[in-house]
């Protein structure tokens, strides 16, 4: 996983391969410790996820809730469409800003 | 991350998968992984997976999220059962349990939690969950989104990877077998060939054994021959093969497959693809459409034989576990019959030592103990033997008149038989005192006798017979192809080999000995001796040869004044011309001094 700064509102996490309980934890702590202050606008590229199970959507609500609380926002970028299914079934789609 | 182990079981129309793992959020991952890859094997369509990995996936976190401390060395276990038409699922945990709930709802958006059972709700089509005192299983099914066999679960693919997986454990179960044989085998013969020798038989029950468990339908073992140059026939089975198969000469050019493995050190394979030349001989042997195996066997680098295998092409080729076989068996089997022949020439050592110890007393029984006095006549005698034993003896009988009659003779050949015909000498010689004053008499009866019995071995004797006649000062000599009597006198320029020679005896059945007569003066020195004496050599390998054994004994005669001292001098110098180096023949003489 990388987290780089696009610019001093926008960051750009890429890298990630699975979110699930067995990392979900420490990727939610590393991405918010990378966040620079000024950061409102998180970008997760989930290009490359191929799996995110029950406690990785937790760790997307927990980074939603951290941006809505600097009045931003966490946008979701060209998620398979597996990983787009579990969103919807389970709503989340409404929360994020999904991108193709 | 600890690895997941995992059984897959038959049951009736269906497939099933068992797969445990830690108590730990990534075991439980990968086993999830298993199970996908597992069911993708079995050709379930990517919906079926995306639902099924997933699902799995939360049943499975739960069973570690929820299990307390002391449970987390219990294993969470998953249980994946497929049919034609649907997947049936069971993970047991070891939580406290819970009840399912009868409306599963998704939690507030914000929620970061409390997705889990949703999702295997959503994924699924019906959920229970049993608990007892010891485990609890959430047992989850769904009916396969891809109708089972249409683009997905083919019943005939999986009958025929079974068919396959139970072939595979059949070929395991085989080679464990036959590896068990083959020890068992092994340990067997080691056992037996403290009592057996016989590498024939021993072989013939080794190949025995090695074409049952190898499977094979013939076998021809041949063994390199003591000299190296052909390949012979040991055995070949089934013995009722009444095709004779003739020995393969190696240097030969030959079309022959065993030939061929022995100079390549390679194994050499035959079928109906690759047949045996018309011209190899095996192919006389064996029926045509046999496919087989050839194996050069050696030993220390040192080829000992072949082994060949033939099959009947009906049947399958030899699997490399039955190659396997056949080296470990044919390799022991070199490894004994090289030990066996070992054994035999060391036996036959042993054997060749005692028979020469045999002869060396038979030598030295026939010596006299003592020599008989003939005054004025004094006599010494040795008889000194080489490492190998030879025929040398000489004899002193007592005549009558107070004569004495030397014998002195040489037996060609070395060992008992020689030994043996000098015994017979020596009692045909006694047998006929009458003839002791007449030496030429003496030896043309003893030939008589002698005669057949030595032609018909092809062996002859040497012998010198000297009638020593005090009253006259004389010796009347008579020889057999023998070395010459020397003889010296006080005051003469040298010494004189004197008298004639005819055949040995055992040449000629009517040779007549002619007589010589030799006068032996007042301080005279005769001396009689094998070829042994004459015939020494020195470091450099020149040989002694009469006229300087003539010069030597001159010397001795002159230097010495009693035939013991004489004796003594002239093997002294005899060792000395040979630098003391062990005799290579027998070395035998009889000192005659007329004593003043």
């Amino acid at each position: 996983m990388n987290i780089q700064s696009k610019d001093s509102r926008t960051c750009l996490v890429t890298g990630l391969q699975e979110l699930v309980a067995a990392n979900a934890n420490a990727m939610r702590d590393q991405i918010r410790a990378a966040l620079p202050a000024t950061c409102v606008c998180l970008e997760l590229d989930l290009s490359t996820l191929t799996f995110l199970d029950s406690s990785g959507l937790g760790t997307l609500v927990s980074l939603h809730k951290t941006l809505r609380q600097r009045d931003g926002a966490v946008r979701l970028l060209q998620p398979a469409p597996n990983i787009r299914l579990v969103l919807e079934l389970t709503r989340l789609n409404a929360i994020f800003e999904i991108t193709s | 991350m600890k690895p997941n182990s995992a059984s897959a079981l038959r049951r009736e129309n269906r497939i099933a998968l068992r797969l445990e793992a830690a108590c730990d959020f990534a075991a439980v991952r990968t086993a999830t992984q298993q199970a996908r890859g597992w069911l993708a094997e079995l050709g379930v369509g990517e919906t079926d997976l995306g639902a099924w990995e997933l699902a799995l996936v939360e049943a499975a976190n739960n069973a570690v999220k929820y299990a307390p401390a002391a449970a987390r060395q219990l294993p969470v276990t998953l249980e994946i059962s497929c049919g034609a038409t649907d997947i049936e699922a069971r993970v047991t945990d070891h939580t406290a349990g819970f009840e399912w709930p009868k409306e599963v709802a998704l939690p507030e958006v914000e929620s970061e939690s409390g997705r889990g059972l949703f999702l295997i709700k959503s994924l699924t089509d019906s959920v229970a969950y049993l608990s007892d005192a010891a485990q609890n299983t959430l047992i989850l099914r769904r009916a396969r989104s891809d109708g089972g066999a249409v683009g997905g679960f083919d019943p005939g693919q999986l009958q025929r990877r079974l068919a396959e997986a139970e072939a595979a454990l059949a070929d395991m179960t085989a080679e464990l077998a036959s590896s068990y044989e083959s020890l068992v085998a092994m340990f067997r013969y080691s056992a037996e060939l403290g009592a057996q020798t016989d590498v024939k038989d021993f072989s013939n029950r080794l190949v025995r054994d090695l074409m049952q468990i190898a499977e094979a339908d013939f076998v021809v073992l041949r063994l390199l021959s003591p000299d190296g140059r052909r390949l012979e026939t040991l055995l070949m089975l089934p013995e009722n093969s009444d095709v004779p198969l003739a020995a393969l000469v190696l240097t030969e050019t030959s079309a022959s497959v065993e030939i061929g493995a022995a100079r390549s050190r390679q194994d050499i394979w035959f079928d109906a693809q690759e047949p045996l030349a018309t011209e190899d001989p095996l192919g006389a042997a064996m029926p045509a459409d046999y496919n087989g195996i050839c194996h050069a066997f050696f030993v220390a680098n040192h080829l000992v034989g072949t082994a060949t295998l033939g099959r009947r092409a009906t049947a399958k080729p030899f699997s490399a576990a039955q190659v396997n076989l056949l080296h470990t068996f044919i390799d022991f089997l070199a490894i004994q019959i090289v030990n066996v022949r070992l054994l035999d020439e060391r036996t036959a050592t042993r054997v060749t030592r005692r028979e020469l110890q045999i002869a060396a007393d038979i030598q030295h029984s026939l010596l006299p103990a003592k020599l008989p006095v003939c005054p004025p006549f004094a006599l010494s005698a040795a008889c000194q033997s080489a490492l190998q034993i030879g025929g040398d003896f000489y004899d002193a009988i007592p005549a009558d008149n107070g004569a004495v009659l030397l014998v002195i003779a040489d037996v060609m050949g070395k060992g008992v038989p020689a030994a043996l015909f000098a015994a017979v000498l020596r009692s045909t010689l006694r047998s006929m005192p009458q003839l002791f004053s007449q030496p030429g008499e003496l030896l043309t009866a003893a030939n008589r006798t002698l005669h057949s019995d030595l032609s018909r071995v092809d062996m002859f004797i040497t012998a010198q017979v000297a009638y020593l006649n005090p009253q006259r000062g004389e010796i009347v000599s008579a020889s057999a192809g023998h070395c010459p009597l020397l003889v010296w006198q006080p005051g003469a320029a040298g010494a004189v080999a004197l008298g004639q020679s005819g055949f040995p005896l055992g040449i000629e059945p009517g040779v007549k000995y002619v007589p010589t007569v030799t006068p032996l003066p007042l301080g005279a020195v005769a001396l009689l001796y094998t070829d042994g004496v004459s015939e020494s050599r020195n470091p450099a390998g020149e040989m002694l040869a009469e006229k300087n054994l003539l010069e030597m004994f001159a010397e001795t005669a002159a230097r010495t004044s009693d035939t013991e001292a004489a004796k003594h001098f002239l093997l002294q110098r005899l060792a000395d011309y040979r630098d003391h180096t062990p005799l290579t023949d027998d070395q035998t003489l009889i000192f005659i001094r007329h004593l003043i």
